[in-house]
């Protein structure tokens, strides 16, 4: 049912014998509203594009800038180097990949024991994980400030690293998709003698490709957008990820001050910078993503 | 003493488990403890605290700024909620009227695309765009001889653009959801109605959109207790002139908390929103009837 979304639905597909002059009329004005919306969601991002990729003195001139004025990279030079966006880069390159390494790996692990029907004290462990969802990040944030101070991790990326290093939101996903292997096939690995971490080694985790692919991609993109951890626990602009490195250069308001130091092609070429992963991940994401969706619906 | 027996048959399970229980320990269950006791407490910049009773309650209480980000969060929040809540709807009604896939799957493609970015990067981009010097929007409504609108310092347009903004960023994330509902909406009802004549409109205005109930009952749902959450876009968007009119709770807590080191005030604020929460997400349950089999 998953995939389903990918290819024509049921009510359209069967549609096309009679199509009376209302229904033509109805589906023109679907067709031009979805027209305009397509273009309200890309023309910003053709504009920031544009920009990114123009002079500095091509960037600042009035008028619709929806193809570079005077192509250069220079924006691009000038946010890498002399602003040192790499530094950060980096910085968010190892808390994203260290922090999906560790989220899949320890979540595929827990979602494992929780399918285990004759284990004592399985609902209850469930219990304690689903009791964490209905707890936002948000609202401990002081706290957890205070715990990562304790614990000396303040200023360093581990902190990062370890915020959401869990969420009982991929375990759950997990679960579904280990709960999905026969049973029989464990069971039969079991009389050959196989231990757990064997048959959750050669069993569960190649039949659950799809979704590990999916907390991997989701964690791949909650990590590298992760805001909040950041401006929380780092102070020291050396431990600045991305994100953090960026707001510092894109926010500084042009309606209040109206000059700046920094010109829009720099600006725009950090942004560009910061979504070009996430634009690499986005056709994996696509296959995906409606499998988190459909989480919801799926009934303990 | 059988349960004992089976519990060392499984050690390697529970040892699977372990690093989980044990994170969610450290760094959810103990900081839920310890805001709950900070918030009885002062701190000092030096470390250490003391007992100060329910004082951070009464100067929550008391504190007129304190009622003005909950009501920014409320005006904010409300906004998008309602505001929100039938573009998607409308957005996932008119795709699965398209029959052209490759358009279909380039508009779904587009309204997804800014969801998958951070505040900082929908932001940033924002602010240029709505920038009275050069940006985008003030370049289109100077063709129509509007503006510059100061869309940033001007206290009501600033809530109305931070009421905007998520609708347009999240918009394709909930058509999504929406969509894949529909798919699952059986094919019969649809050939029935056509073979009584229904147009694809009155199909949709009949079929489709009653058969969404119980999805737009869940996103509703999820959507309100985002609402007391809302951190980053403020966090990123606000200025000097427009921060009284747009500062939620959330940012309040970090302000207050995290910059002026009132962690103890900061922990009070903390649990009476979560307290709120829990008592919207009972009520929430309650309405929308979820939990329970529809």
């Amino acid at each position: 049912m998953v995939n389903r979304i990918q290819d024509q639905s049921p009510a359209t597909s069967v549609a096309a014998p009679s199509d009376s002059t209302g229904d033509r009329v109805f589906r023109g004005i679907v067709v031009v509203c979805l027209i305009v919306l397509t273009l309200m969601m890309i023309v910003p991002f053709i504009n920031v594009l544009a920009v990114a990729f123009s002079s500095q003195l091509g960037s600042m001139e009035h008028g619709i800038i929806l193809w570079p004025r005077q192509f250069s990279v220079d924006g691009f030079k000038t946010v890498w180097v002399n602003l040192d966006l790499e530094r950060a880069f980096i910085n968010s390159a190892i808390v994203t990949a260290v922090g999906t390494v560790l989220h899949v790996a320890l979540c595929c692990l827990a979602a494992y024991t929780l399918i285990q029907k004759d284990l004592p004290g399985r609902r209850l462990l469930l219990a304690f994980i689903l009791a964490t969802m209905a707890i936002p990040g948000e609202l401990i944030m002081i706290p957890l400030y205070i715990v990562n101070r304790n614990l000396g991790l303040l200023n360093t990326l581990w902190a990062l690293i370890f915020s959401g290093m869990v969420s009982g939101f991929s375990i759950l996903l997990l679960r579904n998709f280990f709960a999905s292997v026969p049973f029989d096939l464990a069971e039969s690995a079991k009389l050959d003698g196989a231990s757990d971490f064997t048959i959750f080694r050669t069993i569960y985790l190649p039949l659950s490709q799809a979704g590990i692919a999916t907390i991997t991609l989701f964690e791949l993109v909650g990590r590298w957008n992760q805001f909040l951890p950041v401006v929380l626990y780092i102070n020291d602009s050396k431990k600045y990820t991305l994100q953090v490195a960026l707001n510092a250069l894109v926010t500084e308001n042009l309606g209040t001050s109206g000059m700046s130091m920094v010109t829009p092609n720099v600006r725009m070429a950090g942004i560009v910078i910061a979504i070009l992963p996430l634009l690499i991940l986005y056709p994996f994401m696509q296959r995906y993503f409606v499998h988190g969706l459909t989480l919801g619906s799926v009934k303990e | 003493m059988r349960t004992l027996q089976r519990m060392r048959g499984h050690l390697w399970l529970y040892v699977m488990i372990l690093p989980v229980i044990a994170y969610f320990c450290v760094f959810v269950y103990y900081p839920l403890y310890q805001g709950v006791i900070s918030s009885f407490q002062e701190f000092k910049l030096l470390g250490g605290a003391h007992w100060v009773g329910t004082q951070n309650y009464t100067d929550v209480w008391n504190d007129p700024k304190f009622w003005q980000v909950v009501r920014n969060t409320l005006l904010i929040g409300g906004g998008i909620l309602f505001l929100g809540f039938f573009p998607p709807i409308l957005l996932a009604l008119g795709l699965n009227e398209i029959r052209l896939m490759l358009f279909k799957k380039t508009a779904q493609t587009a309204v997804y695309l800014p969801h998958l970015f951070s505040w900082v990067v929908i932001g940033g981009m924002w602010i240029y765009l709505l920038s009275p010097s050069g940006g985008l929007v003030n370049e289109l409504l100077g063709r129509l001889d509007i503006g510059p609108i100061r869309f940033l310092t001007n206290t009501t347009l600033a809530r109305g653009v931070m009421i905007v903004l998520p609708i347009w960023k999240d918009m394709g994330y909930s058509a999504i959801i929406y969509l894949a509902a529909i798919t699952a909406i059986s094919p019969t009802l649809y050939e029935a109605a056509r073979i009584d004549g229904a147009s694809r409109f009155q199909q949709m205005y009949q079929i489709t959109m009653p058969m969404l109930k119980p999805t737009m009952k869940v996103v509703f749902m999820l959507n309100i207790l985002g609402l007391l959450r809302i951190f980053d876009q403020i966090y990123v968007m606000r200025n000097g002139v427009i921060k009284n009119a747009i500062d939620v709770i959330m940012t309040y807590v970090y302000d207050t908390g995290i910059q002026k080191y009132q962690l103890g005030f900061a922990s009070a604020i903390s649990v009476m929103v979560l307290l709120a929460t829990l008592v919207m997400t009972a009520f929430v349950w309650k309405i929308t009837g979820f939990g329970q089999e529809d």
